[in-house]
């Protein structure tokens, strides 16, 4: 069958892109992060693998307009289309699917992602398509779906595969059951990163701090812990399933010396811990790959890795590790079952300042209970931080409920959110009553945004970067612009809405 | 949710590699199912633990693997009464949905530890209509079996349990109810090929729930 798996470019009134991929809240911006969607990079490459024909349709990394966008996938013209949903796009996708389905009639569309899987019928009401996968394992659910549909002409009416609901020819909806929970994911395959074109997203990505980087195969599906109530990675359909250490390495390797890559960060919700942790560090320095001018990077939690581990991953040549402080009070981080309490924190900064590790600091405000006390705490905690070389960068975002997580369906339960249209849960606003003006929040995003252009902050970063195997001019004044001119998009974004009121609906 | 300290109460090795730690209940509140997060004060560790004891117990009671190298369950394992540990939660959603409902009939299956959860479920709601089976080596694992109305044990390397192989060599020979409501806990291995069998046998995706622990 001829597949594509598709990104349309989504381009908002300000002339800001969607950046739209798997555990990515949608932001606009006018220079976007362009992030390789990883699972359905491993769809594209299983699908190729079992004999059909892949277009990799990715718009935005492409570069292209929307209406190009559309000319090309007509051109195509697939069997199959496989789109990703979250909240913020819902409203343009159900319009795009619409638009699609008069342009390539036979196409059988599919829509899959967080939101779309959490309120399958919505979208069977909203538009014309097909099927919606209730899996986030879209790899594993469409190489058993494809090969299906390809065989079976009364797929309507008669599939029986787990974690899809279907609209039937009388137009009724079948729906299959809950998907299956737990894959063996040695069984999908590693990324094909030509098939993907992985130079797309190679540069523009703040997570690097060196060019060109990309984005290994997860090596963790789902969250091994799981519990943030505002996370995608909660739910009572989700655990988690993990892929051997050997394979990752086999693929960092084949990174290295192919493909000539000098960062490689591994998006996994929470990566390996302990045990899995360690060998892949070892693993790491028994092939030599900590010698080759790569540095690698995950994302974990505060209290999951000991000073033993940290101290063999700095040998291993990790650097940059993005963790979620979200706030540094501990009744957020209690409401929010962070599984941590605050005064972990610095224990697990300190190990890493220590052995030299990057830590990147993913802060939250905007909750719909953050007090002006537990704001300004968070402020003043974060630039502690920072201004004692514990973290090296940070990253603020609105908390926005999204894709019916805990934290968005106790927002409707508390009837606080302000909003009922999707377009608004852009995270480029508060969209949630809170005990404080909005505005005090943005305020507290432009003190954290503007630590990056604090002279005390600046001489640390300088000196931190001369750390680094690589010293040259060239990757300082590179790195320091990429990160300023990302400061920058970040905090205008941010801040935008800063003294407008959002247009309310009626609250009880 | 609950954050806070509990002192250790007991420490009870239950086989060469596992362990149960008994803490002083305090306030925790929990749903039978759920874990919290363990770990030891000033250390910067901790990990996620499914309760072992009933929700009403007075004591809060974790089974608990010992990882040799690992860097937190040997330090649990040599706790003293008295001693404090953390605990932050609970959480999750390894619950069961009525489980007042007598007409609701459960299939259990866990491997070593991940029997937590299932034991957790039984105490806390005794008149569940329930099987449990439990795969381990040896049957020196076969915790607390006395507590279980349906208990078999599958032992992979000694020839004492009640069947000799894994819990997919049990299933394999026996007729799959698909009205029952399957719950799997533990080695991500065995989720994976009982769910495949549990699918084969006509077992609605819906019916079968499952928790990851390694």
């Amino acid at each position: 069958m001829k597949v594509a798996i598709s990104y349309p470019p989504i381009v908002n009134d300000q002339g800001q892109k969607a950046m739209v991929s798997q555990n990515r809240n949608v932001q606009f911006f006018k220079t976007p992060t362009y992030l390789l969607p990883v699972t359905y990079a491993q769809a594209a490459t299983w699908l190729r693998d079992l004999g059909h024909t892949v277009y990799w349709d990715d718009g935005n990394a492409q570069l292209k307009s929307y209406s190009q966008w559309k000319v090309d996938l007509i051109e195509f013209s697939p069997d199959v289309v496989i789109f990703e949903s979250t909240t913020p796009v819902m409203n343009f996708y159900w319009r795009t699917i619409d638009e699609i389905r008069k342009e390539i009639p036979h196409a059988i569309i599919v829509m899959t992602g967080y939101h779309s899987m959490r309120k399958p019928e919505e979208t069977f009401y909203k538009c014309d398509v097909d099927i919606v996968l209730m899996s986030n394992h879209v790899d594993f659910a469409l190489s058993r779906l494809i090969p299906y549909l390809e065989r079976n002409p009364s797929w309507r009416e008669e599939c029986l595969i787990e974690g899809l609901v279907i609209r039937k020819t009388d137009g009724s909806l079948l729906n299959t059951g809950r998907f299956r929970q737990v894959e063996p994911l040695d069984n999908s395959p590693l990324v094909d990163r030509d098939l993907v074109s992985w130079q797309n997203y190679a540069y523009e990505n703040g997570n690097f701090l060196q060019t060109p980087g990309t984005y290994a195969t997860s090596v963790i599906r789902d969250c091994m812990f799981g519990k943030c109530t505002f996370c995608r990675y909660n739910g009572p359909e989700l655990t988690f399933s993990m892929m051997s250490v050997e394979k990752s390495l086999d693929e960092y390797e084949r990174l290295i010396n192919e493909y000539g890559v000098k960062e490689i960060f591994d998006d996994s919700g929470v990566w390996y811990r302990g045990k899995e942790a360690r060998q892949f560090a070892e693993g790491i320095i028994r092939r030599g790959l900590h010698k080759k001018g790569c540095y690698f990077g995950f994302n974990t939690r505060f209290s999951y890795l000991d000073e033993d581990t940290i101290k063999l991953l700095a040998k291993a040549n990790f650097r940059f590790i993005l963790i979620g402080l979200e706030s540094a009070d501990d009744e957020t981080l209690a409401r929010l079952d962070k599984g941590y309490q605050i005064q972990h924190v610095e224990t697990c900064l300190r190990w890493m300042k220590k052995y030299g590790l990057h830590p990147h600091l993913t802060i939250m405000v905007g909750y719909y209970w953050q007090t002006r006390e537990q704001l300004l705490s968070t402020v003043k905690f974060v630039k502690s931080l920072m201004f004692r070389g514990l973290a090296r960068t940070l990253q603020v975002t609105i908390c926005t409920p999204l894709d019916y997580t805990p934290y968005h369906q106790e927002c409707l339960r508390e009837k606080v959110l302000l909003t009922d249209n999707y377009d608004d849960h852009d995270m480029s606003k508060i969209i949630v009553k809170t005990p404080i003006a909005h505005d005090e929040y943005y305020q507290a995003i432009r003190q954290l945004y503007g630590i990056a252009f604090h002279p005390r902050f600046i001489l640390r970063q300088v000196l931190f970067l001369f750390t680094f195997r690589k010293r040259d001019w060239q990757f300082l004044f590179s790195y320091g612009w990429r990160a300023i001119r990302r400061v920058k998009n970040h905090m205008f974004n941010l801040t935008r809405h800063e003294g407008k009121l959002l247009p309310t609906k009626e609250t009880a | 949710m609950h954050k806070q300290t509990h002192n250790v109460i007991k420490i009870i090795s239950r086989s060469s590699g596992t362990f149960e730690l008994v803490l002083e209940r305090n306030s925790l509140e929990f749903i039978p199912g759920q874990c919290v997060n363990i770990g030891i004060p000033n250390t910067g560790i901790n990990r996620e633990y499914s309760t072992y004891s009933a929700k009403d117990d007075s004591e809060l009671r974790f089974l608990i693997r010992e990882v040799p190298d690992g860097q937190l369950t040997p330090k649990l394992r040599n706790l003293k009464p008295g001693d404090q540990v953390e605990i932050d939660g609970a959480y999750g959603l390894f619950t069961l949905e009525q489980p007042e409902d007598t007409q609701r009939r459960y299939m259990f299956i866990g491997t070593g530890t991940g029997i937590a959860p299932f034991h957790s479920f039984v105490k806390s709601y005794p008149k569940l209509n329930y099987k449990l089976l439990h795969g381990i080596r040896t049957l020196d694992e076969a915790y607390d079996r006395s507590d279980y109305n349906e208990y078999i044990c599958c032992t992979s390397q000694m020839n004492d349990g009640d069947f000799s192989g894994r819990v997919t060599d049990y299933l394999s020979n026996q007729e799959i109810d698909p009205g029952v409501i399957y719950y799997l806990c533990g080695n991500r291995n065995m989720i994976n090929d009982v769910y495949d069998l549990l699918r084969e046998n006509q077992v609605s995706g819906s019916n079968i729930i499952t928790e990851t622990f390694f």
